[in-house]
């Protein structure tokens, strides 16, 4: 059988995901970029990306599905799939065992309750940037240190600063009052990654909290959060090698299904007039 | 002859009242600053000097508010909940539900005819219920603080917001300014996120007529009509609301006294 090839595009509030893969299931290219303004616009461009990278065309793509928040946007998409469905794939796909899988992106938080490889139930966040990356992003911003450098500072605490606000806004006051009693940055941190861990855990409980658990999203690339989940869970937890694909790998991997799936049927869901263009948002 | 004095020092701003036979014949109001314990004899000076007194002549005197243990001259400290109330009783005698709107937190407390607190409930963990989110929106808008309010009554075509949270909401806003739309409407959108906030925590209390309001954040007339149009109830407005608490401390001053 000759190679087919599926992609999986995830327009997220933070950051664009693509990964194209083949019939196979094997990874020939990804790309992360940052949503931002101006491309939000351009998702054709993250696309066209990750088909050089994968030396592909776009008329060699058998079926392109779009997740995320800016799904509805994308024009040369086949078809929309929501992100439940497509992060609970991809999860699935890294961490075949998985009960439990909690994904923290840029402005939202989900925790997906997994059985037998297919999504039961979810609890989600997206009201209140507090335990969302936002919050992470805020506070990096405002103490001047770096997103990418919160975890690590944070594995030097000896003694974890407890944080009460839950709040973004409150929080920041809170750095301030605790700094002025010179308690060190990274036991101020170490508290924070601990009120994030906590405000998840409180919420996925909802949904029952099993091993295997798995961890994704941005927020996943922050060493000190994962260390504070495994210890208010009080299991191990699994972060992938890429934590924000599991969206669009998701994505991919339910188109490659659909494809295969319809072949017996002989059903085209492949659209004639697909183009890679801008995404519009005044149709 | 005998005075008395509340304290209410807050997060953003402290006020002080002198009273004397029950009415008060001095107030005052400064920015709170770093150090409470120096705004208070601030206020005590200031307060004193329109009174014509001498602070040793004040016979009892109530530190209350978020920063009231650091006042050094007050023989007593006093929750704000139960100097709001007593406040809003002297004002007030028919209120029974008060919804109480702070720099950095809001609170509905349900009295008796007395002014004693039957039931509380306070919003101190999200910015958005309380003042707090009208400084976030006048920041991001380049606006006075004390414009939003008039300002937002203008609208006849208020947006619909979709979150409840003050950091999402400035995203939000900058979206619809970018989009075109009047900042007046987005104002009045606001005020209704507000106002839902607020309704929520009047249900965990129950509403029993009639309702007051008090607070700096009632200095903003385009919550109070937004709270008139959610609870469908004209609300009692103080004239001075931000000293409704150091009234009400200075108020039971003069009976633990008496």
């Amino acid at each position: 059988m000759t190679d087919m090839f599926f992609a999986g595009l995830d327009l997220g509030s933070t950051m664009t995901k693509v990964v194209i893969i083949d019939n196979n299931e094997k990874i020939w290219a990804s790309e992360i970029t940052h949503t931002g303004a101006a491309h939000r616009r351009l998702a054709n461009k993250v696309m066209e990306k990750a088909l050089e990278k994968a030396g592909l065309s776009f008329n060699s793509l058998a079926l392109v599905i779009a997740t995320g928040y800016g799904r509805m946007s994308v024009p040369f998409a086949d078809k929309q799939i929501s992100e439940l469905s497509c992060h609970a794939r991809g999860v699935v796909h890294f961490l075949p065992t998985v009960r439990l899988a909690i994904d923290i992106g840029g402005q939202d938080a989900k925790g997906l309750k997994i059985k037998d490889g297919k999504l039961e139930d979810f609890v989600m966040n997206d009201k209140c940037a507090a335990g969302t990356g936002r919050f992470l992003e805020i506070l990096s911003n405002f103490i001047g240190i770096g997103l990418n450098e919160l975890g690590p500072i944070s594995m030097k605490a000896t003694d974890k600063c407890s944080c009460n606000n839950v709040c973004t806004v409150f929080a920041q006051q809170e750095i301030i009052s605790h700094l002025s009693d010179g308690i060190p940055i990274e036991d101020i941190v170490a508290g924070l990654h601990e009120a994030i861990a906590m405000r998840t855990v409180r919420m996925v409980r909802r949904i029952g909290i099993e091993p295997d658990i798995c961890f994704t999203g941005g927020v996943a690339k922050n060493c000190g959060i994962v260390k504070a989940f495994e210890e208010s869970l009080g299991f191990p937890v699994f972060v992938p090698e890429n934590p924000l694909l599991s969206g669009a790998i998701g994505a991919a991997l339910l188109g490659k299904e659909i494809v295969m799936n319809n072949g017996e049927k002989d059903v085209t869901i492949k659209r004639p007039d697909r183009h890679l263009e801008a995404v519009s948002f005044f149709k | 002859m005998a005075w008395f004095m509340g304290i209410d020092i807050g997060s953003g701003t402290s006020k002080g009242v002198i009273t004397k036979d029950g009415e008060s014949i001095a107030v005052e109001i400064l920015a709170s600053g770093i150090n409470y314990n120096e705004v208070a004899l601030k206020l005590r000076e200031k307060l004193t000097a329109k009174a014509r007194l001498d602070p040793k002549e004040i016979a009892y005197a109530i530190a209350t508010g978020h920063g009231s243990k650091n006042v050094s001259f007050c023989q007593e400290q006093v929750s704000d909940i139960r100097c709001c109330a007593r406040g809003i009783n002297r004002i007030y005698p028919s209120a029974r539900t008060i919804v109480d709107i702070q720099g950095q937190s809001s609170q509905v407390i349900s009295i008796d005819e007395k002014g004693h607190v039957i039931n509380h409930a306070a919003s101190e963990k999200c910015a958005t219920g309380s003042g707090r989110f009208f400084n976030i929106l006048a920041n991001v808008l380049q606006l006075e603080l004390a414009d939003i309010g008039s300002l937002s009554l203008t609208s006849n075509k208020p947006i619909y917001l979709n979150t409840g949270c003050a950091v999402f909401c400035e995203s939000e806003v900058v979206t619809r300014v970018s989009e075109g739309v009047p900042v007046e409407d987005i104002l009045a959108g606001a005020v209704k996120v507000f106002a839902e906030k607020m309704g929520a925590l009047i249900n965990r209390v129950g509403m029993r007529k009639q309702c007051a309001i008090s607070g700096g954040g009632t200095l903003n007339p385009g919550i109070v009509k937004a709270l008139e149009q959610k609870l469908k109830t004209q609300l009692l407005v103080p004239q001075q609301p931000q000293l409704v608490t150091a009234l009400g401390a200075a108020c039971l001053a003069e009976e633990k006294w008496q």
